[in-house]
């Protein structure tokens, strides 16, 4: 029970994602930042306004941590099939 | 990728490139908005008296009191990355001996003038700050507030000499300066000739004068 707790827990904390997750999740990353950072200096800029810019930017990096860093289902779609475990020493043992 | 600190760690690295490189575009701005300052200073009294350096000094000194006029448009150097502007007048003459390459220089008067991004580091008073807010409410930029314009403006600084006599000194002429200050790049002064977008001051020096001898006590 105590076991089982702790490896949901783990699990939780760990976060592990499948491999084309961790490609998404790159993806989205790099995109959403570099969004944010240009949408930030041409608001700011066309609004002569920096504190914008800054928000902008702030907001973006935000939700860029929101998107990419907890392990959202949508990142353990296409998990590995492996084989069955040990099949071959199963059967022969 | 794999796991959760391993992605927090890798966009929180590209997050400071982001950053960093927003902050160089935002920099880089400067170079193409047009500075175009002017200025005119004259100097409308005059006075050098005797005093003491500081309360218990034995010594005395002559110090030059200079109150002057001032006119100034720095209204370009209002930017979004500006954060404040640092104003001052010099007051400027040459070594006396012949021969020796130096000028003595000393500023008499300075001040502060923020954008409203940056009104609320400047350090006043509550209600002189509540003030100040307002006058620049809904506006990201104020480039009003570069627009001087004193009359007989008393000096913050009263200026002497390292050998103690400033009394009589010949040639001596006023000089606006400015000093920016961004929020992200280059610190910049105001410079002697045109670089690119940015203007050397027009004016912003006055004509030369003489200080006069020391107020005689009757």
């Amino acid at each position: 029970m105590a076991e089982e707790l702790l490896d949901q827990v783990r699990d939780l904390v760990d976060g592990v994602i499948d491999f084309d997750g961790q490609r998404r999740a790159e993806v989205f990353a790099t995109l959403l930042l570099a969004v944010s950072g240009l949408l930030a200096f041409n608001v700011g800029y066309t609004k002569q306004d920096i504190l914008l810019a800054l928000y902008i930017g702030g907001a973006g990096t935000l939700l860029t941590f929101l998107v990419v860093v907890p392990p959202w289902p949508f990142y353990n779609r296409n998990p590995v099939k492996w084989l069955p475990a040990g099949s071959r020493a199963a059967s022969t043992g | 990728m794999h796991n959760t600190l391993n992605r927090f760690q890798s966009v929180f690295g590209f997050f400071t490139t982001v950053a960093f490189v927003l902050g160089c575009f935002i920099a880089a701005t400067d170079f193409y908005a047009e500075r175009a300052p002017s200025g005119t200073l004259k100097v409308s009294n005059l006075q050098v008296v005797k005093g003491r350096p500081h309360y218990y000094s034995s010594v005395q000194e002559e110090y030059a009191i200079i109150k002057f006029s001032l006119d100034a448009d720095l209204s370009h150097l209002f930017t979004w990355n500006t954060k404040q502007v640092f104003v001052y007048v010099t007051a400027e003459w040459p070594a006396p001996k012949s021969g020796v390459n130096a000028t003595n220089e000393a500023v008499i008067w300075d001040s502060i003038i923020t954008n409203p991004s940056a009104d609320h580091l400047k350090n006043i008073g509550p209600a002189t700050m509540k003030k100040l807010k307002k006058s620049a409410q809904g506006k990201t930029i104020a480039p009003d507030r570069g627009i001087l314009s004193l009359r007989n403006q008393r000096p913050k600084y009263q200026i002497t000499h390292p050998s103690r006599k400033i009394a009589d000194t010949e040639n001596v002429k006023l000089k606006l300066h400015y000093n920016v200050q961004p929020w992200f790049g280059l610190l910049t002064w105001n410079q002697n000739q045109d670089i690119g977008f940015w203007k050397a001051i027009k004016g912003g020096v006055s004509a030369p004068f003489s200080l006069p001898s020391i107020k005689k006590k009757n």
